[in-house]
């Protein structure tokens, strides 16, 4: 009686063929076979998800079936790219503790995440991020006088002096600007992936995150609502170990992120995040996937954070000296990378040298010049809250305005755009 | 047996409030519509209760937008959603249950009409829907987004606030959400308790960057929303549900515009400006008339529209003629936002103030259900306060 009525009322819904003598489950929410078994499913977290690598630690191609045969200048670019981040990173942070910039987060020992997969992207693909992968931005050639305006908010900041540093943003090379909030770009990547599908702009959105991030709701609904609505769009965890001085095993107790894809029916793998070769591999055919299907990607790049989270951050608190040169030292993105170059006769000694140099006296020229440029006009507080103004903010301006003329004294006027 | 009448009165009840639909999280009895009928004669005391506790005034038909059509609340927004579609090729609409139509029947049609790309359900989930929205708004596509009562849209606030409101800021005006727009019915309905009739406006008060659109009619919902949609930032707009079937009068079939960050001043006076908006704007109107008629108060009666950014300008030219402010809504006393209003006019209207500004308001409690009647700031509660203002 109750399957007439359901089906008078509901006459969108997929018609089943019933029948009431077959012993198959019909329950709308699964489909799967009775069991008479009472069993629960162990997870499995002993042997979990295995972890795809092309290159071994000393940077030699283990299966040359996977070898990508990436020509040298994409491979110098790759390496260059790393190379110049930590440069930067190395500056930026020591600008810092001289308190020449307020904040800064370094890259150190992720960057074969995000030139890996920047690589494998089409330079028009949507980039939203978390707040450390700046060599995505390295590898699209955003320029060292950006990265440093950011830093300092100075009035070439295209950010307009707004946030913190590290919080970059870059409409030309699709680099959705950073914000502090953990995962709440994971959502809106989706978003964009859906409103791309329908454009048919033959586009992937990617969306950076790490483990820690993964655990907030907006990670869940992402993962769910790229799936339910067939959204073309690659899910990059950068899984380093640490959410500030929180470990994994304190932030998950299952097989990581990546068991966690099939859940909720999404296509997912897991890499060695220090293997540029393996990252991009994953990238670029999650890519060509995802936009030739309409459905999500999830990749999890295992890696390790080996800089401190922060400025704000002494990780020596929390982990110990000989972890953290375990990695320096044996398992870095750049050394494995710069021995395959070696290998391949496409590096040597001289040019890394020449190139230490070089890229020391580019980030240096960049510092300089943005230490030296002044901040931008305080008007700047005031507008972009609406597209317009509104009456009310405006009248807030000219208080300030007019405070500042009696009591300018007191404020670091001098180093603001007048 | 008891089942049966027990549904009944709820249904009668449901008929009363003017209300429809499914309610999501709703423990009681099913509601099959084909049990309601037409109220019998409202002599018994226990049926008093449910007469509503307004009376839906309409405007008089617009002339200037072209050929209207009787609608109701729900009806003026499935028609400006319809004409968004229509014009604009990048819009979509989603949330829970928008598919079939809505539980209040605000998208009935447009899947149909529109396809399956454009009007779709999503999981049920706030934070997604919201920050999904920001996505599709971030590419520059139109975004509407349903949150199905607005008591829910708290998961959202993270994304509402930290990341809608402040993305063109935080940008320097590289990327922004403009496109997006967040609808959700709003407000009292007669029995709906603590999370079927939140009025959450005053939260989102507190919140530079996004606008928040509360509207009393149909003719006027459908012309906020529609600037709603086509306004270059993210908008909340909150529909009063109470008025969904309840409010009916002839609204333009073709778009139109009401502007954004305009009160409206819907019945001039002299003696004391009144500010309401959503269903309580009919509240104030009525007073307005007791006033007129019991103590011979002149009454302007002010809607204003928008919440953020607000019209002071309106509001304090009224107060500088008048000299008395009463303003009043459903959200609780403490922060709503009759505080806003009062504090910045008497900042800016101090000395035209005859009497302390009056504020006539839901208590510091959460919205309770039994106890409605007692709970809503209703007409005669606010012409006490008028009252005493006036002998002030």
């Amino acid at each position: 009686m109750s399957l007439n009525l359901s089906l008078a009322q509901h006459p969108h819904r997929q018609q089943q063929q019933f029948s009431s003598l077959d012993d198959k489950p019909q329950f709308p929410g699964a489909s799967a076979e009775f069991i008479d078994k009472l069993e629960f499913i162990q997870p499995n977290v002993i042997s979990g998800i295995p972890i795809y690598r092309v290159m071994d630690r000393q940077g030699q191609i283990i299966n040359p079936s996977e070898d990508p045969h990436l020509p040298k200048e994409k491979v110098l670019k790759l390496y260059k790219s790393m190379t110049l981040l930590n440069t930067m990173d190395r500056i930026l942070y020591e600008s810092q503790r001289q308190g020449r910039i307020s904040f800064y987060m370094t890259n150190y020992g992720e960057e074969g995440t995000h030139v890996g997969s920047a690589a494998a992207l089409d330079n028009t693909d949507l980039v939203f991020g978390q707040y450390r992968e700046a060599g995505v931005l390295m590898y699209r050639d955003y320029p060292l006088e950006l990265f440093m305006a950011q830093c300092y908010g100075n009035i070439s900041d295209l950010g307009k002096g707004r946030q913190m540093p590290v919080h970059y943003g870059c409409k030309e090379r699709h680099f959705v600007t950073i914000s502090s909030p953990l995962a709440t770009q994971i959502p809106q990547a989706v978003g964009a992936a859906y409103a791309a599908k329908r454009a048919n702009a033959n586009r992937v959105v990617i969306c950076y995150f790490g483990e820690g991030a993964a655990s907030e709701g907006d990670a869940h609904a992402g993962f769910n609502f790229a799936a339910t609505l067939e959204c073309p769009i690659i899910f990059f965890c950068r899984n380093n170990g640490y959410a500030i001085s929180t470990p994994t095993s304190e932030q998950y107790r299952g097989d990581g992120i990546a068991a966690r894809g099939p859940g909720y029916g999404i296509m997912s793998i897991r890499v060695d995040g220090n293997d540029v070769f393996a990252v991009y591999n994953a990238t670029k055919e999650a890519r060509r996937r995802a936009v030739a299907e309409n459905q999500p990607f999830l990749i999890e790049a295992m890696t390790y954070r080996i800089g401190h989270h922060s400025t704000s951050d002494d990780s020596s608190a929390y982990r110990s000296v000989d972890e953290v040169n375990y990695w320096d030292k044996q398992d870095h993105p750049i050394s494995r990378l710069r021995h395959y170059l070696l290998s391949q006769g496409w590096w040597d000694e001289e040019q890394e040298k020449a190139w230490r140099k070089q890229s020391r006296k580019k980030v240096m020229e960049a510092f300089e010049q943005a230490e030296r440029k002044p901040k931008p006009n305080p008007n700047l507080l005031f507008s972009d809250v609406y597209q317009e103004m509104p009456a009310q903010l405006r009248k807030q301006q000219e208080s300030l305005a007019r405070h500042l003329q009696t009591y300018g004294e007191h404020y670091p006027l001098e180093h603001f755009d007048k | 047996m008891a089942v049966v009448a027990a549904a009944a009165g709820w249904l009668l009840r449901l008929r009363a409030a003017g209300a429809e639909g499914h309610w999501r999280r709703f423990r009681g009895v099913g509601l099959a519509r084909g049990f309601l009928h037409p109220s019998a004669t409202v002599e018994d005391a226990a049926q008093r209760r449910q007469v509503a506790h307004f009376t839906f005034q309409p405007d008089p038909e617009p002339r200037e937008y072209g050929q209207t059509q009787k609608m109701n609340l729900f009806q003026s927004v499935t028609s400006a959603l319809d004409n968004s579609l229509a014009k604009d090729p990048t819009a979509v609409i989603f949330g829970e249950d928008v598919a079939f139509g809505g539980v209040f029947r605000c998208t009935v049609g447009l899947r149909d009409k529109y396809g399956k790309d454009r009007v779709f359900n999503t999981p049920l989930c706030e934070q997604g829907i919201v920050g999904f929205g920001i996505g599709i708004a971030v590419t520059g596509a139109t975004a509407i987004a349903e949150i199905q009562f607005a008591d829910y849209i708290f998961p959202a606030f993270d994304q509402i606030v930290n990341e809608a409101a402040k993305y063109r800021y935080r940008s320097g005006d590289l990327f922004n959400c403009g496109s997006l727009t967040i609808r959700s019915p709003w407000g009292c309905v007669g029995h709906g308790a603590l999370y079927h009739s939140q009025s959450p406006e005053a939260f989102f008060a507190h919140c530079p960057g996004i606008k928040v659109v509360i509207p009393r009619s149909p003719f006027q919902a459908k012309g906020l929303l529609l600037s709603c949609i086509e306004d270059k930032n993210p908008c909340i707009f909150f529909e009063p549900k109470i008025l969904y079937r309840a409010a009916a009068e002839q609204v333009p079939i073709e778009p139109y515009n009401i502007p954004l960050s305009q009160a409206e001043v819907i019945q001039e006076g002299s003696d004391v400006t009144l500010v309401a908006w959503g269903t309580q704007v009919h509240v104030i109107r009525e007073v307005a008339s007791m006033a007129k008629e019991k103590l011979g108060v002149s009454c302007e009666v002010i809607d204003l529209r928008t919440i953020i950014p607000w019209d002071v300008d309106t509001v304090c030219k009224s107060v500088i003629k008048t000299g008395r402010l009463l303003i009043s809504h459903e959200a609780p006393l403490t922060g709503g936002f009759a505080s806003e209003i009062s504090s910045t006019v008497q900042e800016e209207c101090f000395l035209n103030l005859e009497a302390p500004i009056s504020r006539v308001c839901g208590y510091d409690t959460p919205f309770p259900h039994i106890f409605e009647p007692f709970y809503i700031p209703d007409k005669w509660k606010c012409y006490d306060a008028l009252r005493k203002m006036i002998n002030y």
